[in-house]
Parts: structure tokens; C-alpha cells; sequence
């Protein structure tokens, strides 16, 4: 009798210690399992009744086909911060994830923190708002500095320049068979995020691809970006590889194109590694601020969670002024928080950091990817007219593009 | 004169069908540094390798996962194929013409017009990163099923008669007498079965996602393709060689069976 | 019909119920959800959307498909005529009375067995351009590197030429079955009447091998049909499309961009187009 009461009082209080735990999934890259840990472990501390247990995503896979495999199997998590806001298209078709607006204060979190002007750009379809905007990675041009400076270069602005630095590299006798910059030649879809993406949108002053569900990128930015390319494998800028490995911080190349969170990487594999970031570069006749593609990941809060009031606030935390620190510190990427260039409370750290205010900077001006659920195999169509046109030059830029901007029409008029 | 031409092209030939997977196992043992090189002048024969296979890919556990995959399907085979063999030739019942037709019409038709459907089929039954979709679909085959049923037809039916006599099941008579008297068929669709399994890469990559639940040369695939062997020619290799080792162990000794199974099931085919 | 009877259909059903069980789940359910895909959208995340024939529409204005096809028809181009000519020339010598034959025969055999995974990361290395051993070998003539797998008119019939080697030994094999039956008398009367090697191979060996070849040219062509994992290990299906098979080409579309129907499309139309090669290939290679 007495084992059996005990049982129960034991199982009554097992139950109801009933602390919520929620499930929250993060990149595999080593500094944001760090920056989770922390914030979580943090979190944890000061909420004893709402537990949360951090799950990085496989490495081994991409983590959009992990989410897909998770909606499918409904075992998704109740919060995710590693987004790419290209697949929201898909997620909300699915309705797999909770619109915002079902939070009465978002506006004032949300939008207060990243700013309407950016905030818009994650919108989906219906208008309506299903990621919380939380960090871009803005692609940059880097440059090794010491080459650089051996060589009397600045860092190029313009096309023009670009072509001038690369014959520099080229004629250094010091150093024969240098490249300019290593452009990858395989035809994998997420490869133009890296190359001629940035450069469309810079050079179109912050457009995406599409436009209404139409091919934008066969435009005079995208004809110019392309062709871009296609001299620097001409000229023999670029080497034809497929794989370039860390030809840059071998000093076989002296630019990269990149994000800021290459600057931990670039320190981890090279110490004493001189480089510095600069826009893209844009084609001559261009005036304006110079726009990039922003590698954003926002965070979602997937719609079989049982706990959505709690989700949310620890979404709110996660967004909040220190965490927003802590993700500059420990994975050197950009929170997007409006403002955070003249916030005195980040002075501190971008003062010790100038590299990471260069990159705040370029924030303000970034765009995403379209949010269209063709994404995937419009970048794909794009990348074998690039090998087309640029890597082999068998086509003019605008023969390819116009070919591309045709596959792009037909997916939207037959799905 | 003319048989001297003979050995020397039959010699040409065997050699070029040898040396690749020599040269393999040599540069799987030689050391990083000299991977490029394809000559056998060098002397330094290493395992690192082998160790750095092992340690930078989980290799063990797509070891156990193919031997796993590759030891159900072929026990599953060459258990339900016998017992198919044994109705189609020995047991006489409504349909069993019908069946065999099935039986053959099966083989026909080609795997491309299933293969997405099964894996949509794998993923509505919740069977993705999971032993079963890699077993389930293979479990019974219709080259097994024609080759027991040639077998089991050439064994004289007084044998059945007598043990029927005596009162023995069907299931007993299988097991107990036409299996002991079918080695060699049991032999050569286990070794096609075993082979097939332990080979197939196309299936485990629709399948499967998890690192964990990889076959064999589903990971060595990944690992060469995906980059991750970082270009180093004496780990990649090293890594193939440990895929082929079972299967090589295994020609050595059944060589025969391997060739002569094979060789019939073209031929039925 | 007697109750022994009815219990003999028992057993009978009951040893062929797993198979047919089997049958139901893995065949004939896949087959006919097929044919429900083809005339539908799916993602596999949301309900599957009827679209009629606009998969088929989209097939045939479809250019990457075409180019996928032309491909698998250019590999077949080069690797059945060398795949017939080779095995039989070897196959023939094997016949011959020659001392080692079973480790002649286990030495071909032996790319047969070993993962075709395997034997594709192999030959990338020996194909590669800077650092394969072909190239090695050709510099030492006095060649040039050769880009066997960058370029586009040699990358396909490079993969042909692999594919040739690893299959070859089961071919040999089978031809060396189908000699070995050819009756020894017919060459008796050959002698009396002397006709020469030659002439005996073309009225002979030949005609009687008609069968054997068929069964070559046929398993060769589904191998063709089925090509996949080469070209995406030794060149991701490039450069610029021309290696791309059909198997890779409809695997793209199912896990890349997820298109269910699609994919399934693609499927549909290949098995058609193989029984259509198959058919061909029987009416003009079948004994009379």
C-alpha cells in the first residue's frame, strides 16, 4: 500500500514539475553552436519553468532538405534560427510556420528592432510576416592586404579597376601564377549565391531576381554582371576550378568573395592573415550605394508547437540587445537591428572591430533571395548558363540570360 | 606462333583489367605526400591512411549498416524465393501458371518507372533514415525465385512422396531435404543477392540522409564527391579499398559461383 | 474437388502469399502510383495537385531532357558496338586450348564485382587531367594532356569507355557459354572443305552467336538506360550538360527541386522509350 501511494505522489509530482521544454534548432557552424549554447544555457537559467533543449542540425546535410524531411514527418522543432529566407515559400505553402502577427507585440519587437525598410523584404505573399528577421552575413569583396600594399593597389570599386588590379597580379614577376580571385566552375545551385548574384545586385542597385514572378536578372545589371565574368575567365582572372579550397589564404589568389563570418575562419586556419573588406564591385557607369546579396538566416517558430506563447519569448530573447552582442562577438556575423551603427552599445565592440562595422555598414544595404518556391532550380538554370556564357563562353551573356529568363517563365506558366 | 599472340593479347588484356585496382591498393598505402605520383619506384608502405578513414568518416558504422542491409536482404531472399521455387515447382495448386507468368513479367519491367514512386511510398511509411527501406524492397526477387524453381524442378519427386508418406510438412520437406540438396543455388543467389546489396548506391542516397544510417558506398560516395577528403588521393583510396575488401575476400573463394551464377542469370534473363 | 485437393491449393497460396503480399506493396502499387504522379504536381509537403497533361507538355519543350537523352544515346553509340566486339574477340581467345583460363576469366570478371561507386572514383582519378595516369602515360609519348572528363565531346564517350571496362568480364563470359555450345562438328566440315578462319567465323560462329548477342545488346542497353552514378561522381552531369544521364536528370528533378510528378514523368518516359529500344533492337537482331 504504502509503495503504491508513494508511486502515485511520486508520478504527481514528476508530472506536474511539468517544466515546458521546447525544442530550438541552430546551424552546425561551430560559432552559432557556441553563441546557441550560451544563450540558451542563459535562458535556462533564468527560466526555470520553460527548459529549452538546443539540437544543431546535421552537418551533413543542407538544412533546408533537413526542415523539409522534419515538416514531412511532422517532427519539427518548436523554434528554428537557421532559416534561409528563400525557402519561406514553401513553408508557408505548407503552412508549417506561425505567422507573426498572431503576437500582439511583434510590430514593436520586430519591426522595432531591424526597421520596416528591411523588415519588408522578408514579407511573404500574403503580406503577411513568418520569420523574424535575425542576421546577414552581407557579401563583401576581400582582399589580402599584403599583396595589396606590395603591389600599390586599392581595393577595386569598379569593374574598370577590377580589370586594372587583376593585370597588376598577373604582370608581378615576384609572383607568377597568381590569380585575381578564384570563381568556382561547378554548377551547383547555391555556387552564384557566391559570385554572380552579389555582383547582379550590385550592379542593379538592390534588385533580386525576380520581379512579380518574372525574370529581372536578364536586365542591363544582370548582362553586365555576367559579362563581368566571362572576361575574368577570359583574361585568365580566375582559375578554372571547381574546387578552390584555401587557395586564398595560400596567397594563390588575392581576393575572395565573402562574408564576414570568414573572418573567424580566415584567423582560425591563418593566424597573422592580413585582409580587409570592401563593396562589390559595381560596373562603371554606376552611381549609388553599392547593394549585396545578405545571406540572411531568420528564425521561425514552426506551427506544431504546443507552447507559441513561450516560443515567442524566447524568440524575443534570443533578438534581444545583448544576444544581438553576443552573435557579433562570437560568430561575427551582422543582427539585423536598424540603428546598430550608431548604437553606443555596440560602440565598444565595432571600435575594437572595424572589419565588423564595415560589414554593419554594408547591412544597411542588402537584399535576400527572391521568396519563390522555384528558387532552387531558377539558381540552377542560372548556373548552367554561367557555365555557358562565363565559364566556357560559348554563349554571349545576353543569349544566356535570355535563355534563362525563358526556362524561369516556363516553371511559372506550367507550376 | 599464333597461340604466342594469343597469350600475349589475353595478357595485355588481363593486366589492364588488374592494374587499376592495384594501383589503388598501392596508393591507399603509400603516404600523403607522394599520392600524385603513380609510379612504384617508392618503398614507404603506410597505414595512415586507413587510420585517417577512419577517423575523419564514421566508416564503421556504414560498415555495420551495410552488412546489416546486405545479410537481412540476402537471408530474406533466399529464404522467400526458395519457399516461391518450391510452390512453382513442386506444389500444385489453382494459378500457379499465373504466378510464374507474374513471376517473369516482373522482370521486365524496368526499375526506373518505380523508383520515385517507391520513394514516396518509403516516406508515407515513415521508413526514411530507417534499416527498413533499405531491406524491404528487396527482400524477395524474381531472378532468386526462376533460379530455385530450375533447381528444385531437376530433384525427383519420389523424394516428396515418400515424406509426404511419412507425414512431413510441405515447410519441413523444403527446409529439410531440397535445401541440403540446393547448395549451389542457394550458394550462387545468396552470393548475386549479397553482392547486389552490398554495391547498390543509388537507392541508399534517395533513402537515406543521415550520416548514421549510410551504407558503405553511399558514404565513400559522399565523401569523395562532397569534397571532404580535401583532394587527398591516398585516404580516398584507402576508403574504396575498405568498401571492396568483403566483396574481394568473397570472389576469392567463391569465384566460381560468382561467375557461373552471374553468367546464368544473363541468360535466363 | 476433394478436400486433398483444396488443401494442396492451401499450401500452394501459402507459400506464394509473402511473395505476392510483396508484389502488391513493392510493385504493383509503386506502378500504378506512377501513373496517378505523372498527371500531377507534388512536393511532398503539401496534397499533390492535379495538372492534367501539363507534365508532358513541359517534357517535350523540356531541352535539358532531350540533351539527357541524346547522352544516354551517345553513350550506348560507343559502348554496345565495343562492349559486342571486344567480348567476343576475347571471349574467342578464351575458347581456345590455353593453359590459366579460369584466372584469365577471373581476372576480367573482376570489375564486375567490385561497386560501380568504386570503380567511377577510380577512374576520375585516372582520367584526371593534371595528375591522372593516362595523361602520364601520354606525356611520356610526347602528348599533350588530354581533358577526358572537362571536355564536352570527350566526356560522355570517356564514361562509355569506363562503363565498357567494368562490364566487359559478365559479357565475355556469356559469349564464351554461348561458343562453348556452338556444336565442334560444324567446324569439322569446314576442314574437309577449307574454308579459311575468317569465313568460318562470319557463316558459322556468328550466326549461331546471334542469340548471345541479342542477350548483350539488350542487358547492355538497360545498363546505358540506368546510368547514373558515374556521371555524377566523375562529373556532376557536365561539363555543360553533356554527361548529364536521364537516371541523374530525373534524380535532379525528385531531390533538388523536389517535382514528384515530374520525376515520375521522366521515369514514365524512359521505361517507354527503353522497351521501344529493346523492341527494335529484337526485330533485327533475333534468330530467323
Amino acid at each position: 500500500m504504502r509503495t503504491i501511494f508513494f508511486t502515485i505522489l511520486f508520478l504527481f509530482f514528476a508530472g506536474s514539475s511539468g517544466a515546458i521544454e521546447l525544442t530550438y534548432w541552430t546551424s552546425s557552424n561551430p560559432e552559432e553552436i557556441e553563441l546557441g549554447r550560451l544563450l540558451v544555457s542563459q535562458w535556462n537559467q533564468s527560466h526555470p519553468d520553460v527548459q529549452v533543449k538546443m539540437q544543431p542540425i546535421p552537418a551533413t546535410q543542407s538544412s533546408e532538405e533537413v526542415l523539409l524531411a522534419a515538416i514531412v514527418s511532422k517532427t519539427t522543432p518548436d523554434v528554428c534560427s537557421n532559416i534561409l529566407p528563400a525557402i519561406m515559400g514553401r513553408f508557408t505553402k505548407s503552412k508549417a510556420v506561425l505567422a507573426l502577427n498572431a503576437f500582439p507585440d511583434y510590430e514593436k519587437v520586430v519591426i522595432g528592432r531591424t526597421g520596416s525598410k528591411l523588415a519588408d523584404l522578408f514579407r511573404s505573399r500574403d503580406g503577411k510576416l513568418y520569420q523574424v528577421p535575425w542576421k546577414c552575413n552581407p557579401v563583401m569583396l576581400v582582399y589580402n592586404t599584403a599583396i595589396f600594399r606590395a603591389l600599390g593597389l586599392k581595393p577595386p570599386k569598379t569593374y574598370s579597376d577590377f580589370s586594372k588590379a587583376a593585370e597588376t597580379i598577373a604582370a608581378d614577376r615576384d609572383n607568377p601564377g597568381r590569380w585575381a580571385m578564384a570563381v568556382s566552375i561547378k554548377t551547383t545551385w547555391w555556387q552564384r549565391l557566391f559570385d554572380f548574384y552579389p555582383f547582379y545586385v550590385a550592379a542593379t542597385g538592390g534588385r533580386t531576381l525576380l520581379c512579380n514572378d518574372s525574370a529581372a536578372f536578364n536586365g542591363p545589371g544582370g548582362v553586365a554582371a555576367m559579362t563581368f565574368f566571362r572576361d575574368g575567365f577570359k583574361k585568365r582572372y580566375f582559375p578554372m576550378l571547381g574546387f578552390s579550397g584555401n587557395i586564398f589564404l595560400e596567397g594563390k589568389t588575392a581576393m575572395d568573395v565573402a562574408g564576414p563570418w570568414a573572418i573567424k575562419y580566415y584567423r582560425r586556419l591563418k593566424p597573422g592573415f592580413e585582409f580587409d573588406f570592401a563593396p562589390i564591385p559595381v560596373p562603371d557607369s554606376y552611381k549609388g550605394p553599392v547593394y549585396t546579396y545578405g545571406d540572411p538566416k531568420n528564425i521561425v517558430i514552426f506551427a506544431t508547437t504546443k507552447y507559441p506563447k513561450q516560443s515567442w519569448e524566447f524568440v524575443k530573447f534570443l533578438t534581444s540587445k545583448e544576444a544581438d552582442l553576443k552573435l557579433l562577438e562570437l560568430t561575427n556575423q551582422v543582427p539585423m537591428r536598424s540603428g546598430i551603427v550608431s548604437d553606443p552599445f555596440y560602440g565598444g565592440f565595432f571600435d575594437k572591430n572595424p572589419l565588423l562595422r564595415k560589414a554593419a555598414r554594408q547591412a544597411q544595404y542588402v537584399v535576400p533571395m527572391d521568396e519563390s518556391q522555384h528558387l532552387v532550380q531558377i539558381l540552377d538554370i542560372i548556373s548552367g548558363q554561367f557555365e555557358a556564357a562565363a565559364v566556357y563562353a560559348v554563349i554571349t551573356p545576353e543569349k544566356a540570360l535570355a535563355i534563362a529568363a525563358k526556362k524561369t517563365q516556363a516553371l511559372y506558366d506550367y507550376w | 606462333m599464333k597461340k604466342l599472340a594469343l597469350y600475349l593479347i589475353l595478357i595485355c588484356a588481363a593486366v589492364s583489367f588488374i592494374y587499376p585496382f592495384l594501383w589503388m591498393a598501392f596508393i591507399s598505402l603509400r603516404s600523403v605526400g607522394d599520392a600524385g605520383a603513380g609510379s612504384f619506384l617508392s618503398s614507404f608502405f603506410t597505414l595512415q591512411n586507413y587510420k585517417a578513414v577512419f577517423m575523419e568518416i564514421p566508416i564503421g558504422r556504414a560498415l555495420l549498416n551495410s552488412a546489416i542491409v546486405a545479410l537481412s536482404t540476402t537471408a530474406s531472399v533466399i529464404f522467400f524465393s526458395s519457399l516461391v521455387g518450391y510452390a512453382l515447382a513442386k506444389l500444385r495448386f489453382n494459378g500457379r501458371e499465373t504466378v510464374f507468368m507474374i513471376v517473369l513479367l516482373t522482370m521486365m519491367i524496368p526499375g526506373q518507372l518505380t523508383l520515385i514512386p517507391l520513394y514516396t511510398l518509403i516516406v508515407r511509411l515513415g521508413w526514411i533514415d530507417a534499416y527498413p527501406a533499405l531491406i524491404a524492397p528487396w527482400m524477395i526477387s524474381a531472378m532468386g525465385i526462376l533460379i530455385f524453381r530450375q533447381t528444385f524442378i531437376s530433384i525427383p519427386d519420389d523424394l516428396i512422396e515418400a515424406a509426404r508418406m511419412e507425414g512431413c510438412g510441405e515447410l519441413r520437406i523444403l527446409t529439410s531435404i531440397f535445401w541440403p540438396l540446393s547448395k549451389p543455388a542457394m550458394v550462387t543467389v545468396g552470393i548475386i543477392t549479397f553482392m547486389n546489396s552490398w554495391n547498390e548506391v543509388l537507392w541508399p542516397m534517395m533513402v537515406v540522409r543521415r550520416q548514421e544510417m549510410m551504407t558503405m558506398p553511399q558514404m565513400i560516395t559522399t565523401f569523395s564527391v562532397g569534397g571532404q577528403s580535401g583532394g587527398e588521393l591516398g585516404v580516398e583510396m584507402a576508403a574504396s579499398m575498405l568498401l571492396i575488401i568483403p566483396i574481394l575476400a568473397a570472389y576469392a573463394f567463391f569465384q566460381k559461383y560468382f561467375i557461373e551464377g552471374i553468367a546464368s542469370t544473363g541468360i535466363k534473363g | 474437388m476433394t478436400t486433398g485437393d483444396e488443401r494442396k491449393d492451401a499450401i500452394g497460396y501459402a507459400f506464394t502469399a509473402p511473395y505476392i503480399l510483396f508484389l502488391l506493396v513493392f510493385t504493383a502499387y509503386p506502378l500504378l502510383f506512377s501513373f496517378y504522379l505523372v498527371f500531377h504536381s507534388w512536393d511532398l509537403i503539401t496534397p499533390p495537385e492535379y495538372v492534367g497533361l501539363k507534365n508532358f507538355y513541359f517534357l517535350m519543350h523540356d531541352t535539358d531532357f532531350w540533351q539527357a537523352l541524346l547522352n544516354t544515346l551517345i553513350f550506348l553509340a560507343i559502348h554496345i558496338p565495343a562492349q559486342v566486339v571486344f567480348s567476343i574477340m576475347i571471349a574467342m581467345a578464351l575458347a581456345e586450348k590455353i593453359v590459366a583460363k579460369t584466372f584469365f576469366r577471373a581476372a576480367f570478371f573482376l570489375p564486375v564485382i567490385i561497386s560501380g561507386a568504386v570503380v567511377t572514383i577510380l577512374w576520375a582519378k585516372l582520367y584526371s587531367t593534371d595528375t591522372g595516369i593516362f595523361n602520364q602515360l601520354l606525356g611520356l609519348a610526347g602528348i599533350a594532356p588530354v581533358k577526358w572528363l572537362t571536355s564536352t565531346s570527350l566526356a560522355m564517350p570517356s564514361i562509355a569507355v569506363m562503363a565498357t571496362w567494368k562490364n566487359m568480364g559478365f559479357y565475355i563470359v556469356l559469349f564464351l557459354a554461348g561458343l562453348l555450345n556452338i556444336p565442334a562438328h560444324l567446324y569439322e566440315v569446314s576442314k574437309i572443305e577449307g574454308t579459311t578462319r575468317w569465313q568460318d567465323f562470319w557463316h558459322i560462329t556468328l550466326p549461331l552467336l546471334r542469340p548471345t548477342m541479342l542477350l548483350v545488346v539488350v542487358l547492355s542497353t538497360f545498363g546505358a538506360f540506368s546510368l547514373f552514378i558515374e556521371p555524377y561522381v566523375m562529373t556532376g552531369g557536365g561539363p555543360l550538360n553533356s554527361t548529364m544521364s536521364v537516371v541523374l536528370y530525373m534524380y535532379k528533378h525528385a531531390f533538388l527541386f523536389q517535382h514528384m510528378g515530374y520525376a515520375a514523368t521522366i521515369g514514365f518516359a524512359l521505361a517507354a522509350i527503353i522497351l521501344l529500344v529493346v523492341l527494335i533492337q529484337k526485330k533485327y537482331l533475333d534468330s530467323d
